[in-house]
């Protein structure tokens, strides 16, 4: 059985964060470099049919930060007055560096191993809330105009890998639309947006969701083949499930060390598109022994550069900032 | 002198008044209240548009604090605007890139070149916006903004010169991860060959933009916003955002200019002093269509007999929206013109309308995400 691989995140920063980064490091952190909060969301995995070729052509796995990404849940989180039940909001840990030298010998290692501790702590407690978590480190070159930045999204690593069953389908042909389009219905009535769910469609019984948490209580009784365990799926590549899963199939080991095979469900469907679901099902299976539970297993997850390297990336916002390349450019 | 020219447009925009009167059919102009209803119709028939707020200290006071102006992000653009251009010359040319051939080296710039070798090269220098001539250059070598721009210049402005990131992926050390979905253009490792396919077709990059639409008071009429990222999601540079406007617009109509509702954000924006012009004629166009479709609704049995004075009809187009439920907006979408008796198009389009007619300047931004109308 082909290994399950996961497409992994991919950030995308908005230049308003770097506008924000700048005033807050002016304004607020000056010369501080504590480590703050910060926030980002991805969204369902969207593909789009290009004209020209007919190809399906999906938009990547990204996760993206904001002008509103420093701000905390009490000041409002989004400046979008039309909430999205289709997107979750992420935490994760910021630091910037004063100088190139420091953030260039930042302990990376160190500050990644805290983060994985933190998910694999909120694992331990049973819970879900911190499966995705992220880490972005920054150094900020305000004269010239230029970010440096490099993000990690910590996800475990299963040994023996979890492995598909089969292959990765059409979501629709496996599950049907009606069931597809009654779980669009609940999640999207649920807010916050869940970012994981249970979906049970016992014969007979309605269908429901609920979170991950209930597990054992909601699935009482309920078939193998009509549990379903959901996530909201970044990714649109179709044979690849988006990094939120892994760190997900990581929890569900770790609670339900029994259950060998699960049924998943990537839900990548904010509405439906010209009268098909675009979300994937497959059954991963996890073989033989996993090594004791209570260890935390290794992580990965640092981003790669442009040249596919792991290294940290750099935006260069100075032809859209530098008031005297704008101006050259005016007319 | 650019500097100067916005403080007069911020004062411009301060002094004119809010337009009241609604006539978006006869000059193309709409009021602050059509914005919204139209804004509030597009973010309902395609949910990747959204109200925002904005920056609170910019907000506008004649637009309800919570509908500022309408986002979308991510709209993808496949291929540049510049290579959609064709002359006299390019008649027997291919027209268009094949998108294989885009995406099997990310570098449309070279296939272009490549497959038209016999081509002019001043026409398109390597996918750069062509030279364009009242364009003064200008010889501090910093503007990677100007007209005539140089293949290698183009391609570091693209790429962050690899020695300004500092080196050091030597601490970060991680184990081969055989669960990690290799990137589109390495062999994964455990695909089948036939899945390989598949997943180089869909894990394609693609240039995305944020777009935005805000309500220019001055003009009367919305105004788009482009906010540009490349295939690694890096933002683009001012030349390169050019690249994805058609060659008629680019330093003409297109400009980068401060966005209103952010206190630092710069964004490349389309100059509306022609918009309305332009949507009156579209709208004439359209207008004369609905109403024909309309009046053929109104001699079957389903007519309205009810007739109104012109004035009762604005205020209709007006209001229509706040008036009636979600489930009246549903059959108004399938039934545009149905029961209610409006003569011609509803304000409510407006937004739909432009769209298209922007789709016309950045033809290669997948903005108009509307084509079932």
């Amino acid at each position: 059985m082909p290994i399950v691989q996961f497409t992994p995140f991919s950030s995308l920063v908005e230049p308003t964060f770097w506008h924000s980064l700048t005033n807050l490091k002016i304004d607020v952190l000056k010369l501080e470099d504590h480590a703050l909060p910060v926030n980002a969301t991805y969204s369902t995995g969207k593909s789009i049919v290009d004209r020209e070729s007919g190809q399906e052509i999906g938009l990547g796995c990204t996760i993206s930060l904001g002008a509103d990404s420093f701000k905390s849940e009490q000041e409002g989180l989004s400046t979008s007055t039309t909430a999205d039940s289709h997107s979750v909001t992420i935490h994760g840990l910021f630091k910037n560096y004063n100088t190139l030298e420091e953030f260039k010998a930042a302990d990376k290692t160190a500050l990644f191993n805290q983060l994985s501790q933190e998910i694999w702590e909120s694992i331990s407690s049973g819970s879900t809330t911190k499966l995705s978590k992220f880490l972005l480190i920054t150094f900020a070159d305000l004269k010239k105009y230029k970010y440096y930045y490099w993000f990690a999204f910590p996800a475990f690593v299963a040994k023996p890998p979890w492995e598909i069953v089969g292959d990765w389908e059409s979501a629709e042909d496996v599950l049907g639309s009606d069931l597809l389009s009654r779980i669009h219905t609940l999640t999207s009535a649920s807010t916050p947006p869940l970012p994981f769910f249970l979906v049970q469609n016992e014969p007979g019984k309605k269908v429901s969701i609920a979170p991950v948490e209930e597990y054992s209580k909601f699935f009482e009784g309920v078939p193998d083949e009509h549990r379903t365990i959901a996530f909201l799926d970044p990714s649109s590549s179709p044979s690849n499930p988006g990094w939120p899963l892994r760190n997900l199939l990581t929890y569900l080991h770790h609670h339900h060390p029994s259950t060998s095979k699960h049924r998943i469900l990537c839900w990548r469907d904010s509405e439906r598109q010209n009268g098909r679901w675009k979300s994937r099902f497959g059954v991963v299976s996890s073989s033989g022994a996993k090594e004791d539970g209570g260890v935390r297993p290794t992580s990965v997850g640092w981003e790669k550069n442009v040249q596919g390297k792991l290294g940290p990336r750099m935006a260069d916002l100075g032809p859209m900032m530098d008031p005297k390349r704008l101006a050259d450019q005016a007319i | 002198m650019h500097a100067i020219q916005q403080q007069y447009w911020a004062v411009r925009d301060y002094l004119s008044p809010v337009l009241k009167e609604s006539k978006f059919k006869e000059h193309g102009r709409i009021t602050p209240e059509e914005f919204v209803a139209a804004g509030d119709f597009l973010t309902y028939k395609f949910p990747v548009w959204t109200w925002e707020k904005g920056d609170a200290s910019k907000a506008r006071e004649y637009l309800p604090n919570d509908k500022q102006y309408l986002l979308t992000r991510g709209v993808p653009c496949l291929r540049r605007a510049t290579s959609l251009a064709y002359t006299d010359e390019d008649e027997d040319a291919e027209r268009l890139l094949s998108f294989g051939d885009l995406s099997s080296t990310g570098n449309e710039a070279d296939e272009w070149v490549e497959t038209h070798a016999g081509r002019p090269s001043n026409h398109d220098s390597a996918g750069n916006v062509g030279v364009i001539d009242d364009i003064p250059d200008v010889d501090d070598g910093v503007s990677g903004a100007m007209g005539g721009l140089s293949i290698s210049k183009g391609g570091e402005d693209a790429i962050p010169d690899i020695d300004d990131i500092p080196d050091i992926d030597d601490d970060v050390v991680e184990e081969e991860d055989e669960a990690t979905a290799a990137p589109s253009k390495s062999q994964p490792k455990v695909i089948t060959a036939d899945e390989v396919e598949v997943a180089k077709g869909n894990l394609l990059q693609v240039r995305t933009y944020d777009v935005m639409i805000t309500y220019d008071k001055y003009y009367q009429t919305p105004r788009i916003w482009l906010i540009g990222y490349d295939e690694n999601r890096t933002p683009l540079t001012p030349s390169q955002i050019f690249q994805d406007v058609s060659a008629d617009h680019a330093f003409k109509t297109v400009t980068i200019e401060a966005f209103p509702h952010s206190a630092t954000l710069q964004a490349a924006s389309v100059h509306p002093c022609k918009h309305a012009s332009v949507m009156k004629k579209v709208i004439e166009r359209m207008n004369a269509g609905v109403i024909e479709e309309q009046q053929a609704q109104r001699k079957g049995p389903n007519s309205n007999s009810g007739t109104s004075t012109p004035k009762d009809k604005q205020k209709k187009w007006l209001f229509s929206r706040r008036t009636s439920g979600g489930k009246d907006d549903k059959s108004a979408v399938a039934t545009p013109t149905g029961e209610e008796d409006v003569e011609g198009m509803r304000v409510d389009f407006y937004l739909v309308v432009f769209l298209k007619f922007i789709a016309s300047i950045v033809p290669t931004i997948e903005v108009d995400s509307t084509a079932s109308f």
